[in-house]
């Protein structure tokens, strides 16, 4: 049993420091735009002047799930990202290329992909271990194992969550690559505070994550996730699945696996918009779904978002 | 030698990303790496080298070189000059 | 508690294979050089090479002439002799954890390129892109599925695929798992140290007085671990351990050190209070040591926090292979199971007077002569990012 003790987004919904959002919120439209907060609250002046979209959103919900908690410092700060700092790499890759002299460093610096999990622990003075997992749309799920396995070593509080941002340059990419066009691409970031121990504070449950990846027979890997668990596809209230992907029709697959759960599936990506770390929004979709509604007890989060990698996470509701 | 100053504090501004400031806020002898100041680091007084040679043509190749010059508005305007007499 | 290390495989600016690189360092010959096969380094820039072209690695390798990048090339070659003769069974769970710091930024670079010019730029390039992608395809051609990882801390990235993987180990999530890096020589990487004014323009020299930045390098490397459920079916010799790990974060400044060494100190006192081994009981140290004035010197501080007046013998290997950034904790990882196993210790190359501050010195020539029993790896990275290893015999 690990408990969620914080919670927090940013994303193209208004997410942020605004529990109970999963009330009110539907699919997003064309026009939708990232929600920002004003990041001067959040963040010093002088390490904000230099970040970047990614950055900004990673340090503001970090900081917000610390407070959540009413922990001084987690033991650990562990980071998924699919494909990083996008804006610095770019910025720094035209550079490169287009400028004869000097190269101004900051892009540079702030391109890698540790570079929030990075920025987070000097923004709170935190010197435990420090994480950054990237396996494309896996690398949330991840992020999350790893921050179970140091429970279970014994740590109290994890600070675990993900990000990735969108630039313009991904539309033009996605459209020449015939990568899901019908959805919008998105940025987004959450966070989560994982503890040992259940508190007043939590809002849910994670209570298992297995990812899979060149993962080959889909419906076999949920039925042993499920039995694994103790559970079988009528226990389950909801799944938050990640929509069609590249032509496959993951319907077919429900159907296959999960008949008594017809009518009770969510396609998160409308909610979140399409990046490679979008079910770490639907994990905090789930945990405030359970907090609003007391007779969701199980809650399936479904990611095939790329059709070769599987995750599959279970969060149940902390008197489940 | 003000116009260069002037020019200096808007280049700064412009290539640190320094948001919420504007060269009315910059003395001349405030110590740009001090907190009392504009608290610059080690990240900046390379993005400062960029800036001396975008907009100044002067190269520095070394940079503890760098330190002494960066130590002010004044004293980067004089090396300024001195590099270029 | 140790995880076992069956098998190594490598492949750097000294060597194609385990063979190779051991030969080397023995000899005590860099790597380093003027680059012959990447075309986009300036004339007579020193980098730590891998001395073969992607299409002779695409050859030796049988991948065809797929869009596969170098960094993917250089993990397959280093993996597959990681892997020697081991065969698959659904009987144990195998995984592989891979550590990259910029991925297949060596086939976007082509991209972009073609793409600000509207030369007809080709966007397939771009599904080798992300770092993900890279493991995946060693993966793909090693027949692993299941647990696929990768992890991007900067230059600390192997050593923590490392670390990531002898947990797994032990918490029952794995039987075997190939953990490793790979990074290929990339006009990003080399403009990105250039900017920062951290490339040196001469051979590196790490730990020395004079020392005035690092020499990129290029490679990978990989350790298998098995627990003993695998061994009972494999039948592998134990090489050595991997006993002690830790990562800890310096919170001090993006890309500087603390002058005080506080991640690093954390970090090796963590590895080594982990693998119950004392800090006396430490044969040699592996270090970071990159060259560049900052971490040479908090490296230095820490080593002195930890071990105080008995310092065990120490050398950097950069300037034999260049700093391989992600790869650099793999890639050390398997010269300090060499040390182990043919109680060797290498030279600092390149040395020649101690930093004033610390007055620490280097091993400057190879010995033969003492049994190293335990040896501490560490490896640094921007963000803060510290992690240390501590490898034994038994």
């Amino acid at each position: 049993m690990f408990y969620i003790s914080a919670a927090s987004s940013i994303s193209h919904q208004p997410t942020f420091k605004n529990a109970g959002f999963s009330a009110f919120i539907g699919p997003l439209t064309e026009s939708s735009a990232l929600v920002s907060p004003d990041y001067k609250g959040f963040i010093e002046a002088g390490l904000l002047r230099r970040m970047s979209k990614i950055l900004r959103m990673s340090v503001a919900c970090s900081k917000d799930c610390i407070e959540q908690a009413g922990i001084e410092q987690p033991n650990a700060i562990v980071v998924g990202t699919g494909l990083g700092c996008l804006q610095d790499t770019e910025k720094f890759l035209n550079n490169s290329i287009t400028i004869e002299g000097l190269l101004p460093p900051t892009a540079f610096i702030q391109s890698t992909h540790n570079t929030m999990a990075g920025q987070i622990s000097l923004s709170i003075g935190n010197h435990g271990y420090n994480m950054t997992h990237t396996q494309n749309t896996l690398s949330f799920e991840h992020a999350l194992q790893d921050a179970m396995l140091l429970l279970n070593e014994g740590e109290k509080h994890i600070l675990v969550g993900a990000a990735d941002e969108y630039i313009e340059i991904l539309t033009e990419i996605s459209g020449q690559l015939n990568i899901r066009p019908e959805t919008l691409l998105a940025s987004g970031a959450s966070f989560f505070v994982l503890s040992k121990e259940k508190t007043t504070a939590s809002l849910a449950v994670v209570k298992d994550c297995v990812t899979t990846g060149l993962v080959q027979d889909i419906p076999e890997k949920i039925a042993s996730f499920l039995s694994d668990n103790g559970l079988k596809a009528s226990d389950l209230d909801l799944i938050l699945y990640s929509g069609a992907s590249n032509g496959l029709n993951h319907d077919d697959v429900f159907l296959k696996t999960l008949p008594a759960s017809l009518g009770k599936c969510v396609d998160y990506l409308q909610l979140s918009g399409i990046y490679p770390t979008a079910s770490a929004f639907a994990l905090h979709y789930a945990a405030d779904l359970m907090n609003q509604n007391k007779s969701l007890k199980n809650i399936l989060i479904y990611n095939s978002l790329i059709q070769r990698n599987l995750g599959l996470t279970l969060v149940q509701s902390i008197e489940a | 030698m003000d116009n260069l100053k002037e020019e200096l504090k808007k280049q700064i501004i412009e290539q640190l990303n320094l948001e919420d400031i504007t060269p009315a806020d910059i003395q001349d002898d405030s110590l740009l790496f001090n907190d009392a100041g504009l608290g610059l680091d080690s990240i900046d007084a390379l993005e400062l080298i960029v800036l001396l040679e975008k907009y100044h043509g002067i190269q520095v190749t070394n940079p503890e070189e760098g330190k002494e010059a960066f130590k002010s508005i004044s004293t980067m305007a004089d090396y300024i000059l001195k590099r270029k007499a | 508690m140790g995880v076992r290390i069956t098998g190594i495989g490598i492949v750097s600016a000294i060597g194609l294979s385990v063979e190779e690189n051991l030969l080397a360092l023995t000899e005590g010959r860099s790597g380093i050089a003027p680059a012959v096969f990447f075309q986009e380094a300036s004339r007579n820039l020193l980098v730590g090479e891998v001395k073969v072209s992607d299409n002779d690695l695409k050859t030796q390798l049988g991948t065809g002439a797929a869009n596969i990048s170098r960094t993917s090339l250089l993990g397959l070659k280093a993996a597959r002799e990681a892997w020697g003769s081991n065969v698959h069974t659904p009987a144990l769970r195998t995984g592989i954890i891979s550590a990259t710091s910029v991925g297949g930024m060596d086939r976007s670079e082509v991209f972009y390129k073609d793409y600000l010019a509207q030369n007809n730029p080709d966007f397939s390039l771009l599904k080798t892109h992300d770092s993900g992608s890279t493991t995946e395809r060693i993966a793909a051609v090693m027949g692993i599925s299941g647990y696929i990882n990768t992890l991007s801390t900067a230059c600390s990235s192997g050593a923590n695929a490392i670390m990531l993987g002898a947990r797994l180990l032990i918490h029952g999530k794995l039987d075997r798992v190939l953990v490793g890096g790979s990074d290929a020589l990339t006009k990003f990487t080399i403009d990105g140290f250039r900017s920062l004014m951290i490339y040196d323009d001469q051979w590196c020299r790490p730990f020395d007085e004079s020392r005035s930045g690092l020499n990129l390098g290029e490679g990978a490397a990989f350790l298998l671990l098995e627990n003993d459920k695998s061994i009972a079916f494999s039948g592998n010799k134990t090489l050595c351990y991997v006993s002690g790990w830790a990562n800890a974060a310096d919170a001090y400044h993006q890309t500087a050190s603390s002058p005080e060494g506080k991640g690093a100190t954390l970090a090796i006192e963590n590895a080594i209070h982990r693998s119950e081994v004392t800090a006396q009981g430490i044969s040699y140290v592996n270090a970071h040591g990159t060259g560049t004035k900052n971490n040479d010197l908090s490296e230095s501080v820490a080593l002195k926090n930890v071990f105080g007046e008995n310092i065990p013998a120490f050398s950097s290997t950069k300037a034999f292979t260049g700093h391989t950034l992600a790869a650099a904790g793999a890639i050390e990882a398997v010269f300090s199971v060499l040390s182990i196993q043919h109680n060797l210790i290498y030279p600092n190359l390149n040395f020649r007077k101690a930093i004033t501050e610390t007055g620490l010195e280097p091993v400057t020539s190879l010995q033969t002569d003492k049994p190293v029993d335990a040896v501490l790896s560490n490896s640094f990275g921007f963000g803060g990012n510290n992690s240390s290893l501590v490898f034994t015999k038994k």
